[in-house]
């Protein structure tokens, strides 16, 4: 089976037949020719002890709860995925070869029916080590197209990027997604794509023109930034696992370069469809 | 100083510099270290024999600033830097 997520085709294969979570439904691509630019194998059953004795690299955990852990693996690295609904059972180990670009999945045996290898967050994990290896970033953030202007919002949690979105969906803009974006270049222009989320959605992309770092505001503002600013306040927003000097070399240079060509702006805003006007009238 | 240094990644962007740590975790980083022109010159004359004395002498000849501001900008250059590290590590 092949997907199509942001224009990557990833190959996915196994000895056993497997499911997918209904939210990758829409990105299954029929093209099985394509060449893919990376490959999972799908195994059922983790072996045991496949992890012994290797250096831990990375901590993906909140507080209360672990996301996934990341291993140096012969020359590749290795991942420990842990269960989000049990809370810290694992769920899969995952292997990556060291070019990037070959994955085998090993997910812990159950009913047949629950043989899901890109299960959350082993999907977005794929989706980010394929970004790294690529030009193209992952990022926290909404994005809308009007038919003109590709508008991507980013900020921390809570801070409207949901709601800004809205908005615009409100008042006839397309919206790509309200969470996680994958940005890509694509000759001189930067585009924005969608990603499979926990519902079914279908593929959506947009050129990308301006970026605004919002946050909610007593009234409308934006005044626009440039420089190492923007590039160090649009940086903080990516998905990174900064454990490689690689891995923030190119994210360094990506946002460098999309910086350089797309605007950014810094954006409070009052709730209401106002906001979409006011950006359009002071970008 | 210098091992400082190396847990950075840097990128020059027009006049200034953006560093980036290396991390062991998820941070949840707000916005990362930007340096203007003094600050770049501190960073790039950070070596592993340099000491704060010395550093504070190039800094005096480059920018024309008294030996106590020196000193005390490079101080807080490190402190700030260190700090930055220790969050995201």
């Amino acid at each position: 089976m092949n997907l199509k997520i942001a224009d990557f085709t990833i190959k996915l294969f196994s000895e056993k037949p497997f499911q997918m979570e209904e939210g990758y439904l829409p990105f299954v691509d029929g093209d099985e020719a394509c060449a893919p630019d990376v490959s999972v194998e799908c195994v059922s059953g983790i072996p045991d002890n496949l992890l012994d004795g290797c250096k831990s690299l990375f901590e993906a955990r909140s507080e209360d709860q672990w996301f996934y852990s990341v291993y140096e693996y012969h020359a590749g690295l290795a991942f420990r995925i842990f269960n989000q609904q049990t809370k810290n059972s694992v769920q899969q180990i995952a292997v990556l070869n060291e070019a990037l670009d070959d994955w085998k999945i090993y997910t812990v045996s159950g009913p047949e029916n629950d043989f899901l290898p890109l299960k959350y967050p082993m999907g977005p994990i794929l989706l980010y080590y394929l970004t790294v290896n690529h030009e193209a970033i992952m990022i926290h953030a909404s994005g809308v197209f009007d038919g003109e202007k590709g508008r991507l919002f980013t900020g921390f949690s809570g801070f409207g990027k949901t709601t800004i979105s809205n908005l615009w969906k409100e008042s006839g803009a397309k919206l790509i997604n309200d969470d996680r974006l994958i940005i890509r270049k694509r000759g001189n222009k930067f585009f924005m794509f969608n990603t499979p989320m926990y519902y079914p959605a279908l593929p959506e992309e947009a050129p990308l023109d301006t970026i605004h770092l919002i946050r909610h505001a007593p009234e409308n503002t934006t005044k626009k930034i440039s420089g190492a600013l923007a590039v160090s306040k649009v940086l903080a927003f990516c998905i990174q696992n900064n454990f490689d000097k690689r891995f923030i070399e190119n994210h360094l240079d990506f946002v460098n370069e999309l910086c350089s060509v797309t605007s950014v702006y810094e954006t409070g805003f009052l709730p209401d469809a106002g906001i979409v006007q006011y950006v359009k009238d002071h970008e | 100083m210098n091992k400082l240094k190396s847990q950075f990644v840097t990128r020059e962007v027009g006049n200034e510099l953006v560093l980036v740590p290396l991390s062991n975790n998820v941070s949840n980083m707000k916005e990362l270290f930007t340096m203007n022109e003094t600050g770049r010159f501190i960073w790039e004359n950070l070596t592993e024999k340099m000491t704060v004395d010395k550093l504070a002498e190039k800094l005096m000849q480059e920018f024309e600033v008294d030996e106590e501001t020196a000193i005390k900008d490079i101080k807080l250059f490190l402190e700030k830097v260190s700090q930055m590290k220790n969050e995201y590590s």
